[in-house]
This record gives structure tokens, sequence and C-alpha cells, in this order.
């Protein structure tokens, strides 16, 4: 119903496709028929034969949100460990009440809108401490208890791994798809408070292993870079006795970004790793003005290279918020006076027009000196030089991109020349 | 079409109006093919795009009314979620096209006749509202996007049940999901992408706080989007789609720049992507049709002024006429 980079078949089905696919359907619907009656007659009581079938549906059809849900109540009632009450909050793993007697009732939505909590959030990591006093009672309690538990901490390792196991061939199958990134997430989320954090979290590491070789495959992959900064996360939380992980990941993007200029989700991981980056590093006056200046030379090379990839002429304009009136949210160097801004202005102005010699075709360029100006002409009144600049670049960008001359006459209007 | 003169255009700009007509029409009577099967966890949003194509394209009456408030309320549960279809959970998304779909056709009122009533549906929804951060989850599982945020405001302000939710904090989580290219992501730190900045100025724009959005700067971003081609791509360097067509288009409807892109072209390579013969849009020309890119591409179209059809609200998409009536402005 969302198809994407098929091709259109014209030829209707021969008898032989028609009759293959009534078998396909026929295997299907008869797999789903068998977790519907179960569900039925047993609600989400752990049963292998359940659990079994979630595992056939899902390999052929991961969009199958409901059965993801199914899988996840069977785990926590049969599979995984009975947390004792104290263990966990009640909001982290919603159970399903035994009143839930069919696949689709959601028994379990009022304990989450109850508890008005996420089972699992970056922004609020600290849902999951309940966990964490699951532990400390086992190093206090007596040695039977401790031996119960560290067994009951094997079967969960060993359940949650084949869990992951389970979902990567899906992901790389189907990388795209919310379902298998959102059942990761419940996995690895249950890892926290059910396993020894050192576990846990050589668990996550590997999972950001998986996510780099998953934007190793798609380097633009919108759900792993998001997936990514989650994964991070919790890597640096208090629940993973982690701490910043901000210059590895700023380390990530510039490899990713040499490996592919064009690569704009890198730009923009790295434009919004960089203020926690230099507040981490305690960056002063002077280590901020030399940072800028290396990024600036940095997308300088870039885009003596490629000057009609827009991803590189974004990242510029980030960078140009220092120097930039009303931009100051996103400065890098947040007190250059503005005879210093006016210089640099000049400065990215001069090595534009130098692009431009090289690449006359190219409106990007012209683009980035219509904008820099008219920011310059914000700072102090323009020479009629420039004036007369501004008006021949802009004639330049109405020639090379025809297809946006409503914007270039919204533009050329704004000017009070 | 009375009235209009686009029979004289030529060929390749027609729209296939009754190919389209009769292709969603057939939809849910294609259970001899797999991807039926396959696909019917988007049961209930196939429901609200057919519909809403059908609406714009000025056959509301193509799908039988009575036939598909049943189905809709089928799809409902105690809680008053609505799952994709019977037996399958609830979810934000599908409680969304329920609203959508009811409110399209004027059947509130079998809402509370026959179904667990709109108070249900409200609580279902407010229910998912992350408390501290403002955004909203899909489920009961947590998952949180700004899709879902949209939702939730879209659905509720259709119900007038806007205040059962803390707007203000949603509005502040959308600008905090704002990045320095003027565009917006999932949550915050996410890049800028198109279907997201359309959920998030959407947003802004049922909550009426259009004001926070730096209008140069996105205008500029989604412009962007519009390649050699004439269709519209979701993110820098990413290939054109047709379903763009609406999430950068009805982004900058909504915030009133539709001519800084090129439109002829845009139209032309909408209907290029058409199966004049068999109905339905495709993402690309040549590809296979679907119902989501049929919708879009019609809706495209309508934002577009494309002769014959009806208009588009932005916010919603969903017909004006229907907004309108719904909520009375
Ligand atoms: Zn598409």
């Amino acid at each position: 119903m969302t198809s994407h980079n098929t091709p259109r078949q014209t030829q209707s089905r021969t008898e032989a496709q028609y009759a293959a696919e009534q078998t396909k359907i026929q295997t299907y619907t008869t797999l789903q028929s068998s977790l519907l009656s179960h569900i039925s007659t047993s609600g989400y009581t752990y049963n292998p034969e359940a659990f079994a079938l979630t595992t056939k549906i899902l390999r052929l059809n991961p969009e199958y949100y409901t059965v993801w849900n199914v899988r996840r109540r069977l785990l926590a009632d049969g599979l995984l460990s009975k947390r004792s009450s104290g263990s966990s909050p009640s909001t982290v793993l919603p159970t399903t009440s035994a009143t839930s007697d069919t696949l689709g009732s959601s028994g379990s939505s009022s304990s989450y809108q109850e508890g008005g909590e996420t089972p699992v959030s970056r922004e609020s990591p600290g849902t999951e401490k309940g966990g964490r006093s699951g532990l400390q009672l086992e190093k206090t309690q007596q040695d039977d208890a401790a031996q119960e538990s560290s067994t009951a901490q094997k079967n969960d390792q060993k359940v949650l791994t084949d869990e992951l196991q389970f979902t990567i061939p899906l992901l790389l199958a189907s990388p795209k798809c919310y379902w298998i990134w959102n059942y990761r997430r419940h996995i690895l989320s249950e890892s926290i408070f059910r396993l020894p954090t050192p576990v846990a979290r050589r668990i996550w590491l590997e999972e950001l292993g998986l996510d780099s070789q998953m934007l190793t495959r798609d380097r633009r992959n919108f759900h792993a870079w998001g997936y990514r900064r989650y994964v991070l996360g919790m890597l640096e939380s208090k629940e993973l006795d982690g701490k910043s992980m901000v210059e590895e990941e700023f380390k990530f993007t510039t490899d990713k970004i040499k490996g592919d200029l064009s690569n704009f989700s890198a730009w923009h991981s790295r434009s919004r790793l960089i203020p926690r980056l230099l507040d981490e590093r305690q960056a002063g006056n002077q280590e901020r003005r030399s940072f800028l200046e290396e990024e600036l030379a940095f997308i300088h090379d870039a885009l003596n290279v490629g000057p009609e990839d827009q991803s590189l002429w974004f990242y510029h304009q980030f960078l140009m918020a220092s120097f930039t009136p009303g931009n100051e949210q996103y400065a890098i160097v947040t007190d250059f006076s503005t005879t210093e801004k006016i210089d640099h202005l000049a400065q990215e102005i001069a090595e534009i027009k130098e692009l431009a010699e090289d690449y006359d075709d190219v409106k990007w360029i012209y683009e980035a000196l219509v904008e820099y100006t008219v920011t310059l002409g914000q700072l102090r009144k323009l020479e009629n030089e420039e004036e007369t600049d501004l008006r021949g670049w802009l004639g330049r960008l109405r020639k090379l991109d025809p297809m946006r001359q409503g914007r270039w006459d919204d533009l050329e209007a704004s000017w009070k020349l | 079409m009375p009235g209009n003169n686009f029979s004289s255009l030529p060929d390749e700009l027609q729209l296939a109006t009754a190919a389209h007509v009769k292709y969603i029409q057939s939809l849910d009577t294609r259970k001899d093919e797999y991807e039926y099967w396959l696909t019917e966890h988007l049961r209930l949003n196939g429901l609200y795009w057919g519909l809403t194509a059908l609406h714009l394209l000025g056959h509301p009456d193509a799908l039988p009314r009575n036939e598909t408030i049943d189905f809709v309320l089928s799809c409902q549960h105690d809680s008053g979620g609505f799952g994709a279809a019977p037996g399958h959970d609830a979810h934000m998304l599908y409680t969304v096209s329920a609203v959508q779909i009811l409110a399209t056709i004027d059947a509130f009122d079998e809402l509370e006749t026959r179904g667990k009533g709109k108070g249900l549906v409200g609580k279902f929804i407010a229910g998912l509202q992350n408390r501290e951060s403002g955004t909203f989850a899909g489920d009961e599982w947590g998952e949180e996007d700004t899709r879902f945020l949209y939702g939730a405001l879209n659905a509720l302000s259709l119900l007038g049940m806007l205040h059962l939710v803390h707007v203000d904090k949603a509005v502040q989580h959308v600008a905090a999901c704002g990045n320095f290219d003027g565009g917006y992501g999932a949550s915050p730190g996410a890049e800028s992408h198109a279907a997201q900045i359309w959920t998030c100025v959407a947003a802004l724009s049922v909550a009426g706080r259009i004001d926070l959005v730096d209008t140069d700067k996105l205008g500029r971003w989604l412009s962007e989007r519009q390649t050699p081609s004439g269709g519209l791509n979701g993110r820098p360097e990413k290939k054109e789609d047709v379903c763009y067509s609406w999430f950068v288009l009805g982004s900058l409807e909504i915030i009133g720049k539709t001519h800084w892109i090129d439109r002829e072209a845009l139209i032309k390579f909408i209907l290029g992507c058409q199966d004049t013969e068999k109905g339905g849009i495709s993402d690309r020309p040549g590809d296979a049709v679907d119902v989501w890119h049929t919708v879009f591409g019609v809706a495209g179209l309508s934002v577009l002024r494309y002769p014959g059809l009806q208009p588009v609200d932005p916010t919603y998409c969903m017909p004006k006429s229907v907004i309108r009536r719904v909520l009375g402005k």
C-alpha cells in the first residue's frame, strides 16, 4: 500500500503465478488465524507454539505490528524471568491483564496511560531506575536467592540476545521498517533492568556497532541515524554507567563525511554535536575561534571539490551563524564584535567569489554570495559595487535556477537597495 | 467536470480521474493478491487515503458510506483507540485515520450511537501524551515521534477536544525539534525530513503557532526539494518521489510559499506517475501504483490548483469543505 522503487507490472499473472500466489496467501493466512485462535483461547499466556507462530509470521511480514506486540507479551509472560514486584516500576513493562481475550484487545494500554510514562525514553532514562535496585538486592540477599537470581539473569540474557539475533536478518531485509527498530529498542531496554550493568552495557555497545554497520550499508538511513542518537543517549546515561561519548561520535561524523562528502545526515549530526563538544571541552573564546576556523577550512576543502552539493552549503550556513545577526542560537563563537563579523563575512565572500571563477554555473555559489552579502548589509551599509554584484548574482540565479523564480522575486523585493 | 477547460490540455497533462476512482474502488476486492494480506496493518490508513483521494477527485460517494462506517467501528477497542483492522492493536496512527474518515463522511454521531463514543477516543489519544516533554507516543509501548504528536492534535481538534492535552507543551516540543536549516526532525536533534516537517508545521498550524516557524529558512530548504525532474524529494541528495509532493507542498502552502517552486514542472511529474489505464499513482514514473501515492499525488495537484479538483486543506490533508463544516471555519 506504500510501495517504493517497485517496477509497475504490465503483464497480468500467468495461471502458474496466480496459483503460486494463492498458495502463499493460504500459508500466510493459516499462520495468522492459528495465532489468533491461540490468543483467543489463552490470551497472552506463554506457549511455545504461539511464540513460534509469531516468528514465522514476522519473517513473512515484519510490518505486522500487532504480532510484534504479541511477541513482547509472550516473552514477558513465559520466556523472561518474572520480576519481583519491587524490582521494576509497573509502567516499564506493561503487563497484559488476563481479561485480554482477543489479539486486538489492548488491556495494557490503560496502565501506560495511568503511568503517563514511556517505557523507554531518551529524555527520561530515570524511568528505568527501579531495575537497578533489583540488581542491588542480589548483592545483599542470601546465597540461594543470589543463585536463583543469577540463573534467572543467565536465562534472560540468552532470551534477549536470541531476540536481537532473530531481528537482525529482518532488519537487513527491511531497514526502514519502524517496528523492527522499535522491537530492538524494547529488548534493549529490558536488558537494562534484567542484567548486570556491565553485561547490559556490552549489549548496548554491540547495538551501536550494528547501527554503524547499517549506516555503512545505507549512509542516509533516517531510522538508523535516529536510533543511533537514542542508543548513544542510553550509553551515556547513568543506567549504563555511561559517560559522554561526544568526542567519539564527533569523530564518527568526520569519518562518515570523509568517506562521502554528500552525507547530509552526517553533516547534520556534526552540527548537533558541536555545541556539546565545545561545552564539554570547556572551550574558551580563543579555542572556539580556532575550532570555527578549522571547521571553515574543512568545509572550504569540501566545497572546492563539490560545490554543487547542497549538503555542504547547508553546513556552511550553519558555520556562518557565528557572523549572522539573529542566528546566535547556533553560533560557535558568541563574542565576535561587529567588526570581526564584518571581516569574516568579507573573507568568506572573497573565498566563494574565487570558487565562482572555477565553477561559474553552480547556482549554490551565487545563492551563498547573495545571502552573505545581504547579511553584510545588515552590519554595515553596502557599497555601490557590492549592490551591483548582488544584482548580477541574482541575475545568475534566475538564469541557472529558473524553477525557483518566485523565490528570486521575493528575494529581490525584500532588498531595499 | 463542467466549467473547466482542462480537456483541452495535451494528453500527458490529463488527470485520469475515472481510472483513479475505479482503482480506489477496487482496492478491497484484491483478496487474491498476496500484497492485500501483507498490508492488512495499513487497512484503516488505506481507507482514509482512498476516501480522501475520492473526495478531492469530486467523487465523494464512490465508496459505500454504511460499509465504511461499519469497518471503521469494527477496528475500535474498548480503550477507545483504533487498530489497523479488526484484530489489530490500537495505535495513534489508526485512531487518527478513523477520526479523519468519520469527519469526512460526517459520521461522528455514529461513533456515539454505535461506537464507543468520542469521549473515549479523546481519552485514548490524550493518554499517550508524555506529560513531561509534551510529545506523544504511538501506543502503550511508548515509541515517540512528531508524527504521533501531529496526529493527536489533528484528531483532537476535529473532535473538539484539544483541551484534553497540553497544547503549549506539545508546541514547545515541536519547537525543540527545529534545526538550523529551518526544518524539523522526528525528535530533538533529528535531521530535517520533509514528512516530519509537514507533521511539525501542521501541528503548529493546528495550535495556531505558525509564528514560531522561520518561514524564509524553511521555505528555502523546502523549495530545494524540487529536482530537475520537477518532482520533489524528502531530503537533500535523495530521489524525487510523489509522496513528497504532499509533504513539501503542504508545508509550503501552510507557510504561503508554494510559488517558490515550479508549479508546471511538478504537475507534469505527478501526472507522469499515473497509471492512466488501470488507475493509481506511483512514487516515480513507471513504478507500481499504490493508494498512498495516489492520495498524495492528487492532494499535491489540488494544492497546485489543478483544474477540476476539490481544494485540500494543507494542515489536515482533507477536503477544505470538510474542515469548514467540522471546525466551522
Ligand atoms: Zn513515496
